[in-house]
């Protein structure tokens, strides 16, 4: 395992309709929004799009597909300049919502996947990488 | 023309007082590091007025954008003092790249609710050479959900890719589909006068280029360029007193999907809400893509007319790409697009460039070959008569689509 080096990326937007999904990450449990049917959504709100109903929540799994992915070779801020490139992917939760992720290859949310070794239509699973004393960000990993 | 619904109808009875381009203009682009945004304005502005022969004082309506430079809340009357104008009508269009057309059915609007008459649609910054680096991350993060898709690093260009890659995979669609857009696109703005890339590309430059984000290489991304272009939305009666053979908005529709890229259902329903904009504006003017000699079709990146123009109908789903490496994009081909370089190869405005080609093209303009300190070259699609163009804001997020035509609605 490579050593992690100290965060410099961009960091989440916090809004205080947030708080429950982030500080639920912080205990490294992964949660879901869900509608007044119990339906799952994405992304977190106050109130689920299409009826406006309030917001509960729910476990879910970790477990997803990945719909795709873009493998980047430039960052979009200097942060990321010198590092390899990164894969941004789009994972089908086994819930049914879609998330936005990062693709990594370790346990502990670094490095990056190989960008040889990911696929439309691969299983992953939810890593937690505390990127700082606050935030734990949902990154994926291969499943098997 | 077919019957149409209430909604289709209503649309043609607001194009049928004759709603028409009657001037259009565009000044250099690329990198003009020694004007500011708003004194481009005004220069495309006079180049506008003067190609329809008006005065500043003809104009009583004004629609404009917004700039990533100057930074403004009112826009458009900022820019309306800046010339020295009392507009009876104004309003500033911000939807990313889909604000050109929607600038052109907020003048209509205008027109049909007597606001106006005659109203000047302008947009232009020096996005290349004016915007500062807090400027450029906050554009950079405009189109990604702050809390759940900007801390995983995505760019906009991989946002564009996230929706290209899955469609390659979903329809088999090889890279150099992608390639040969921009091969096509690259010959074009070889003609064109102000193109920033004169240079023509083959399908193998574009394969061997840098990576940016998959699958695109830096070919096939848009410019960030600095310019501006306006044109005049009027009356058929008024435009008979000016200078130009006036260009008809024979159709207008719009599409709305998604916002955050992660939130697009499918590339199916991508497809769909963008592609609604354009099947719209064609059922308004009464036409099928079969009857179009031209497209001028929003290219952010090579895949982005691709899903366009599987989504108006003209090509059959999946097939875009096959369509393209067939030549059929090219001047002489089936459907001539972006006869102009388009974003990739001309220079980034949005849509506006899209609109001013397709209006020159309408008016048979669109010989370059007389510019010769530009260079210029032939890119008219000979008798072009009927055009379709098209601006997309966010990643294919919302559409706004014209038809345009040499000929009033009536005859269409």
């Amino acid at each position: 395992m490579s050593e992690k080096p100290a965060y410099n990326k961009p960091l989440p937007d916090l809004r205080p309709e947030d708080a429950t999904f982030w500080e639920a990450l912080k205990e490294h449990r992964f949660i879901l929004p869900c509608d007044d049917a119990g339906k799952p959504f994405w992304y977190p709100r106050k109130y689920a799009p299409g009826t406006l109903s309030h917001t509960s929540w729910t476990d879910a799994s970790g477990n997803g597909t990945v719909y795709t992915y873009s493998t980047h070779f430039i960052g979009p801020s200097k942060a990321y300049k010198g590092d390899p490139p990164h894969i941004v992917a789009l994972v089908d939760l086994d819930e049914g919502p879609r998330m936005m992720t990062i693709l990594v290859k370790d346990e502990d949310g670094y490095p990056s996947l190989d960008p040889e070794d990911v696929t439309i239509g691969m299983k992953v699973r939810i890593v937690f990488d505390d990127v700082t004393d606050e935030i734990t960000m949902p990154k994926f990993t291969p499943a098997a | 023309m077919a019957e149409g619904t209430p909604d289709v109808k209503e649309a043609r009875r607001m194009l049928a007082k004759g709603i028409c381009i009657a001037g259009v203009g565009e000044t250099e682009q690329g990198i003009i590091s020694d004007r500011g945004s708003f004194e481009l304005l005004a220069e495309v502005t006079r180049t506008t007025l003067d190609d329809a022969g008006l005065q500043l004082s003809d104009v009583d309506g004004i629609v404009t954008a917004f700039s990533f430079v100057e930074s403004t809340l009112m826009h458009s009357t900022t820019l309306a003092d800046y010339m020295g104008m009392k507009p009876g009508y104004f309003a500033s269009v911000a939807v990313g790249g889909a604000t050109a057309p929607l600038m052109a059915v907020q003048a209509a609007l205008a027109i049909d609710a007597g606001l106006a008459e005659c109203v000047l649609c302008v947009r232009g910054d020096n996005t290349r050479s004016g915007i500062s680096s807090s400027g450029m991350i906050a554009m950079a993060r405009e189109m990604s959900h702050g809390a759940y898709e900007a801390p995983f690093g995505l760019t906009t260009i991989g946002g564009y890719g996230l929706l290209a890659q899955r469609y390659m995979y979903e329809h088999n669609v090889p890279q150099d589909a992608l390639a040969a857009v921009v091969a096509t696109q690259s010959e074009h703005a070889a003609l064109k006068w102000n193109a920033m890339l004169r240079d023509a590309v083959t399908v193998e430059d574009v394969l061997n280029d840098r990576w940016i984000a998959t699958p695109f290489h830096a070919m096939d991304c848009s410019l960030v360029s600095d310019g501006a272009a306006a044109f005049i939305v009027t009356t058929e009666a008024r435009a008979k007193n000016m200078k130009k053979k006036p260009v008809y908005i024979t159709g207008i529709g719009e599409g709305f999907s998604h916002q955050y890229i992660s939130e697009a259902e499918s590339v199916a329903s991508v497809r769909d809400g963008l592609g609604r904009a354009g099947r719209r504006a064609m059922e308004v003017a009464g036409i099928t893509p079969q009857d179009l000699d031209v497209a001028e079709i929003y290219d952010s990146f090579s895949f982005t007319p691709l899903i366009a123009l599987e989504g108006f109908g003209i090509c059959g789903v999946g097939e875009a790409g096959d369509w393209v490496m067939e030549g059929n994009a090219k001047l002489g081909g089936k459907l001539p697009m972006n006869t102009h370089g388009g974003l990739i190869r001309q220079a980034h405005l949005g849509a506006m460039h899209h609109i001013v080609e397709a209006v020159l093209q309408l008016r048979g303009e669109a010989d370059d070959s007389a510019k010769t300190e530009f260079n210029g070259g032939n890119h008219q699609v000979p008798d072009a008569k009927l055009a379709i163009t098209n601006g997309s804001g966010g990643i294919l997020a919302a559409t706004s689509a014209l038809v345009l035509s040499s000929e009033p609605p009536s005859a269409a």
